[in-house]
């Protein structure tokens, strides 16, 4: 992942918060030519975002998911998914504003309902499960 | 990586689903550590971290011992 990758990869994020969602390959090929295609694989492969199994499309660009997940985030004006909790709380964080995620609780479906305001959960009144040990996370990122 | 109405809730799932426990914090750690994790990442000056900022990272919000050690 050199210089003009790293470009790529700001261009896929700014397009993904203007969009609300991922970029295409497609629209992305438009943007930036075809040299965009090896740099996609490049950028994946330093798990600075994720591809679908197709290895074009994006599947996340941590912390936002280009697919619908069960944690919806609304932050400053626009709404996306975050590939687990983590990300959820990450959007707002990344776009420095407060922000909102929804989602239900796995085990009963309670919805949950969390504003974030200042880094702060409110209510602050719900715990955070992380399965995978960190030494595995990328084993297999889209479950953990 | 999941959110849970309580530690309770997270046990019944685990159970339910044939899992083994994992790391749980709270929703408040939570938003602290996803705030140091994310907050550059659309930053136009952005970096990719090394494998020991985000050790670091970690390490400051007290997720020490071997299930937070990254390879």
């Amino acid at each position: 992942m050199d210089d003009h990758d790293v470009q790529i990869r700001n261009h896929i994020y700014r397009r993904f918060v203007e969009l609300g969602r991922a970029p295409t390959f497609t629209e992305l090929k438009d943007e930036l030519g075809d040299g965009v295609e090896p740099a996609l694989r490049r950028l994946h492969d330093a798990h600075a975002l994720v591809l679908e199994s197709d290895r074009t499309e994006i599947r996340m660009a941590n912390p936002f998911s280009a697919v619908p997940t069960p944690y919806r985030v609304e932050a400053g004006g626009g709404s996306w998914y975050g590939n687990c909790a983590w990300d959820a709380f990450g959007i707002p964080a990344a776009l420095h504003v407060e922000g909102h995620v929804s989602s239900a609780c796995p085990d009963c479906g309670e919805p949950i309902e969390i504003d974030i305001c200042d880094e702060r959960p409110v209510p602050d009144e719900h715990v955070f499960h992380v399965a995978v040990p960190a030494a595995h996370w990328w084993d297999d990122i889209v479950f953990t | 990586m999941n959110l849970f109405r309580s530690e309770e809730h997270v046990g019944r799932w685990l159970d339910q689903n044939g899992y083994e426990a994992g790391e749980t914090i709270s929703a408040g750690k939570l938003a602290k550590l996803a705030h140091a994790w994310w907050s550059d990442r659309l930053a136009p000056g952005w970096q990719p971290h090394t494998r020991d900022q985000n050790q670091a990272i970690l390490d400051r919000h007290g997720l020490t011992g071997s299930f937070w050690q990254l390879p």
